[in-house]
């Protein structure tokens, strides 16, 4: 087996481990605690995010405003009929799946840029519908005292093991992803990335595959929404605008879009930020801005990716001589 | 039964006539080439055969399936495939990964191990399976596009100027390549370079602005006055 893989695949089982663990180490610090479960939630969405920009090669900037519609949807469902929210949750998330999915119809046929600007526009009308809806989301005003999910006996999840539950759901996240690539459907989304004309010449169903890879990219918004809600407990057209898609796709790129654990980096580097830097508002934004332009020139590849690169151009000068092209046989 | 069979094919870009009433017959195991001054209809022939392109009119029957509006991805499945003029391979993946590709459509039904071996070692890319394909020489591409295809099982492969682009040497060590290829599969092709016609090709078809003007073996079109006139070029020359 290539070492590279390896690799991957122990950073990413440590990885699971902190996870994991960490709920119990944080349990004295609330604030810290806290701000390990968004970051949790962050990794979930980042690894659903990558799922479309980083294998299917679309970035999805409609991606906050399929989690809106989740968490609004999760909401209404346990307010109105008493639904729990494991119950709520699934449904919510599964519908918002399917809109994900007719919203993506028109931009099937876009790619690259043009879908970008197309999801940036349904986004837009998104977030108006959050404000201009407000029988299900009270407008502007937003959404409070969302109830936190029942606990097996009943009572209302909270510190430790909503904690924990947080990051089991980011850990089966990532990992769905992890098992995903290497599969046919995974194989299928690189190459309708690198080249999507060949893909079809090829054989590969274009059109279905990007079909289920909104999906899935949908799910994982929703998922993600549904647990933001209620473990802030509040919720507004704010949470869900362009700027929240746009920090998540922050995360994909500037961790390592295309890889596993490089959305996971992403997300624990620079989801907490906002929280540490609570009194530097304004500054927080331009970190934003400054961070995008340096991926984009100096880090295409992001961290991780820019880590796998070096190390294949070591690998490459370590040894020389093999690789050489055929010689033509006579 | 003829393997592919294009009845009355007319295509029309805004007010340009790009395929005008083009009849097209090729039996199974036939080389059939088709060639044509520039702008003459032969790509938009084979984008619209691929099922890259829609038809105005016509009707195009493949292996006994009408597969006229089919989409690329169904062609495939059905055994036809094509190269590009400008090579396509999947420059970003290693060569490996790239033959991976090609495989994933017959999944279990696939050549077995074996079989791949034996056309990636044909095609002498046995040594470059690690590298980026992006990475690779023009001829190299060429062949890796052949084997991606090969792989595939294909009744028919329509390659789009197999040698466009290539060295004299390479030339001719392509042809050598698709004379082999014909043991393998039904071969259409468009060539600007007669020796790849003269040396390949079972039968030729000559586009003229979309029309199909001749239609015979390649010795006797090649002597054909309005061939002559018209693409040989000694009207002007």
């Amino acid at each position: 087996m290539n070492p590279r893989h390896l690799n991957a695949r122990n950073m990413g089982i440590a990885l699971a481990i902190l996870a994991l663990a960490l709920p119990f180490v944080l349990e004295g610090n609330r604030f810290l605690a806290f701000v390990f479960g968004m970051v949790m939630i962050n990794v979930l969405w980042a690894s659903g995010m990558n799922l479309l920009y980083g294998y299917v090669g679309l970035m999805p900037l409609m991606f906050a405003g399929i989690a809106g519609i989740a968490a609004y949807a999760m909401i209404y469902l346990t307010r109105s009929f008493g639904w729990s929210f494991w119950l709520a949750m699934p449904a919510a998330s599964f519908g918002a799946a399917l809109i994900g999915v007719l919203l993506g119809l028109p931009s099937l046929r876009l790619k690259g840029f043009y879908f970008t600007l197309c999801s940036l526009v349904i986004q837009t009308v998104l977030t108006l519908a959050f404000i201009f809806f407000p029988h299900f989301t009270n407008g502007d005003t937003g959404l409070n005292q969302i109830a936190p999910p029942e606990w097996f006996n009943g009572a209302p999840l909270a510190g430790l093991w909503f904690d924990l539950v947080l990051a089991i759901f980011a850990v089966a996240g990532a990992a769905f992803c992890a098992w995903l690539v290497p599969t046919r459907l995974g194989q299928r989304f690189i190459a309708i990335r690198e080249d999507d004309v060949l893909a079809a010449v090829l054989g590969i169903n274009v059109v279905r595959n990007k079909i289920i890879a909104f999906f899935l990219v949908s799910l994982y918004a929703a998922v993600g929404g549904c647990f933001y809600a209620t473990y802030v407990g509040f919720i507004s057209p704010r949470a869900f605008d362009v700027l929240t898609s746009l920090n998540i796709w922050l995360f994909v790129a500037f961790g390592g879009r295309g890889t596993i654990i490089g959305p996971i980096i992403g997300a624990v580097i620079l989801a907490p930020i906002p929280f540490l830097l609570q009194e530097l508002q304004a500054f927080k934004d331009v970190l934003s801005g400054v961070l995008i332009i340096v991926v984009t020139l100096v880090l295409p590849g992001g961290i991780y990716g820019e880590l796998l690169r070096r190390r294949a151009l070591r690998r490459a000068a370590a040894q020389p001589q093999t690789g050489t092209t055929a010689a033509p046989r006579t | 039964m003829s393997l592919l069979e294009v009845s009355a094919l007319s295509k029309h870009f805004g007010g340009v006539i790009a395929l005008k009433n083009v009849d097209v017959q090729m039996r199974a195991g036939e080389t059939l080439g088709m060639i044509g001054p520039n702008g003459s209809g032969k790509t938009t022939f084979v984008n619209i055969v691929s099922g890259q392109l829609r038809a105005d009119s016509g009707g195009m029957r493949f292996d006994g399936h009408d597969t006229l509006g089919r989409q690329p991805h169904e062609l495939a499945r059905l055994g036809l495939t094509r190269s590009y003029q400008a090579v396509r391979v999947f420059a970003g993946l290693s060569v490996q990964k790239n033959i991976d590709t090609a495989c994933l459509l017959l999944a279990g039904e696939g050549l077995a191990r074996a079989q791949l071996q034996e056309l990636t070692e044909w095609l002498r890319l046995d040594l470059a399976l690690d590298k980026s394909a992006g990475g690779l020489t023009l001829f190299e591409q060429r062949r890796l596009e052949l084997l991606m295809r090969l792989a595939q099982r294909p009744k028919l492969i329509m390659l789009d100027e197999p040698v466009g682009g290539l060295a004299v040497t390479e030339v001719r060590e392509m042809i050598l390549l698709l004379q082999q290829l014909k043991a393998r599969c039904s071969i259409f092709v468009i060539e600007h370079t007669m020796r790849v016609i003269r040396e390949l090709a079972d039968r030729v078809v000559v586009l003229m602005a979309g029309e199909k003007i001749a239609d015979g073996p390649p010795a006797e079109i090649l002597r054909d006055q309005r061939v002559i006139e018209h693409y040989l070029g000694t009207v002007h020359a």
